[in-house]
């Protein structure tokens, strides 16, 4: 689908990562980790052309990047209280098919109204924005990159807010899109559970950063060498995981 | 008690007000929306040196004035933004900052010109006393506006409800954004011949943020701010006629402050004093978290 190679990623003459190497096929879940202001989403919004690169070069596979590329970023300037209902907000993922003056017809309506009984909101559908918890929020954005219906879906910190169980159920979504086929790219600010399930990680941070199976690139001592966490930490989970059974350890 | 439409500035009147509304509702509701009323109310008063430079220049014309307002407004409008790009101020401090000394310049221009321009009638509006080529200003501002919405209108809400994405799906947001701030221009001055350039902006801010209250999409809240707008014009211009001393600006912004008042004291979004009279459930709109669904 996409690689990357030698990537300088920050912005106008600043640079806030360089040399970052990856590679994401389709079918694939590339989990990406780093300390905050590593360049991680910086990463991102040079992949959706938001930002320019500031070397390096991205080779996409069909020549040039999928259109559309699913995408679910924070919140921190999502609007709450724009007046729209759930039903709604999910069918603006089909919306970048349609010509200017096009309404957003039935076939939008019905991927929408699919996507919402796939993540759970079918009862909420007629809700205002603003009735949704934070949980249901996240469910409504993941029913619209359902409706995006892309090749490449690239999520940034999708579980920044939402409860364990609502996680569970995301993942779930997460692994189906991989089983069709689609490369994912998910940014994680924690090592959660979800890693379990990612086939590579990239990890950012100070001066390279690494690539490769997510095992073998999420060592403590990386961790602690790109300043994702302190020796002290690195320390503690080292003990605790060697003290337990581990429950990883053994596919790994 | 309607002997007032006998007379044909008063049918000219009513004719503009409604045309006005049918184009401010649109863009006004999206002003609310995008957290822009304040700065509205700056641009209508940037565009005030605009249009009393072409007067002085040009004298009595609308074409010409039209074209110094929005080159006024607009400049006020785009010089802020690139201050608050490359200086540490805001861009809401760079752009009162430039709003006022847009006014000041403005209303000076304009004694210094002398008393052809009838100032009270600039700042509040003579809305009984438009000519013809008002008219047509006022009727293209509104076709303009009805197909430069309809053009920009899904861009233009992603922005507004999800600006990360809607950068993500497109690069075109700032193309999108200055046609929304054209439009906005545009039709404050094709307000101000009839509700002056103090009053322009009421008509889009306030029947927007009325409808607001009633509902939850985004179809009903213009449609509602039209209805509002266009009650609050005529009967704003009745009192205006009965009353011949107030003109017509206030009139209309006051009658449509009644309309926000009413609203925010039985509207869904707003107080909803019937509802909690009643008993009905009232679920408070914001600091609710959601009982429905959250675990389907």
């Amino acid at each position: 689908m996409l690689s990357g190679e030698g990537l300088v990623l920050g912005y106008g003459n600043d640079a806030v990562a360089g040399g970052v190497d990856f590679s994401l096929s389709a079918g694939e879940i590339l989990a990406v980790i780093g300390y905050n202001g590593s360049g991680k989403s910086t990463l991102v919004k040079s992949i959706l052309g938001v930002t320019p690169l500031l070397g390096g070069r991205l080779h996409w596979s069909a020549g040039a990047p999928p259109a559309p590329i699913g995408y679910l970023g924070q919140l921190s300037e999502f609007d709450r209280r724009f007046p729209m209902r759930v039903i709604d907000l999910a069918a603006t993922g089909g919306w970048a098919g349609l010509g200017f003056f096009q309404g957003a017809g039935r076939t939008t309506r019905q991927a929408a109204e699919a996507a919402l009984e796939q993540v759970g909101l079918s009862d909420a559908a007629t809700l205002p924005l603003h009735k949704l918890s934070a949980g249901q929020l996240q469910r409504a954005l993941f029913a619209r990159t359902i409706v995006q219906d892309a090749r490449l879906i690239i999520l940034d910190e999708p579980f920044a807010a939402v409860d364990q169980s609502t996680e569970a159920d995301l993942m779930a979504l997460i692994l189906d899109w991989s089983r069709q086929g689609r490369a994912l790219m998910v940014v994680l600010h924690n090592l959660s559970a979800v890693l379990e399930h990612c086939s590579a990680a990239l990890l950012m941070g100070r001066g390279r950063s690494v690539y490769g199976p997510t095992r073998e690139v999420l060592t403590p001592e990386r961790l602690v060498d790109r300043g994702y966490m302190a020796a002290d930490q690195a320390a503690l989970i080292a003990a605790a995981s060697s003290a337990g059974s581990g429950k990883g350890d053994g596919r790994a | 008690m309607l002997e007032f439409l006998e007379f044909a500035f008063m049918r000219k009147a009513i004719l503009a007000v409604i045309v006005l509304s049918l184009g401010m509702a649109p863009v006004g509701c999206f002003l609310v929306l995008r957290r822009l009323s304040l700065a509205g109310e700056a641009m209508s008063h940037a565009a005030i040196p605009g249009i009393a430079l072409a007067y002085a220049l040009a004298g009595l014309s609308v074409l010409s004035m039209t074209l110094g307002g929005l080159i006024a407004g607009l400049g006020v409008a785009l010089l802020s933004t690139l201050l608050a790009r490359v200086t540490l101020l805001r861009e809401d401090a760079s752009m009162a900052t430039l709003y006022l000394l847009a006014l000041a310049g403005g209303i000076f221009l304009l004694s210094v010109r002398g008393t052809a321009v009838n100032l009270e009638g600039f700042l509040f509006g003579n809305v009984l006393g438009l000519s013809d080529g008002t008219l047509v200003l006022i009727g293209s501002s509104t076709t303009l506006t009805l197909l430069g919405m309809a053009l920009i209108l899904r861009p233009l809400v992603l922005q507004t409800v999800d600006p990360v994405f809607a950068r993500s799906q497109s690069r075109h947001g700032w193309l999108i954004r200055s046609l929304f701030m054209i439009l906005v221009v545009l039709n404050l001055i094709a307000g101000f011949r009839a509700l002056g350039t103090l009053m322009a902006v009421g008509l889009m801010i306030v029947p927007a943020t009325a409808s607001r209250y009633w509902v939850n999409a985004l179809t009903p809240m213009v449609v509602l701010a039209f209805a509002f707008g266009a009650g609050s014009g005529l009967l704003g211009l009745a009192l205006s006629f009965w009353l011949d001393s107030v003109p017509s600006g206030p009139c209309i912004i006051l009658v449509a402050g009644l309309v926000f008042l009413v609203s925010l004291a039985f509207g869904q979004n707003g107080l909803d004093l019937l509802g909690r009279l009643s008993g009905r459930r009232t679920r408070s709109t914001l600091s609710n978290k959601s009982k429905i669904g959250k675990d389907p």
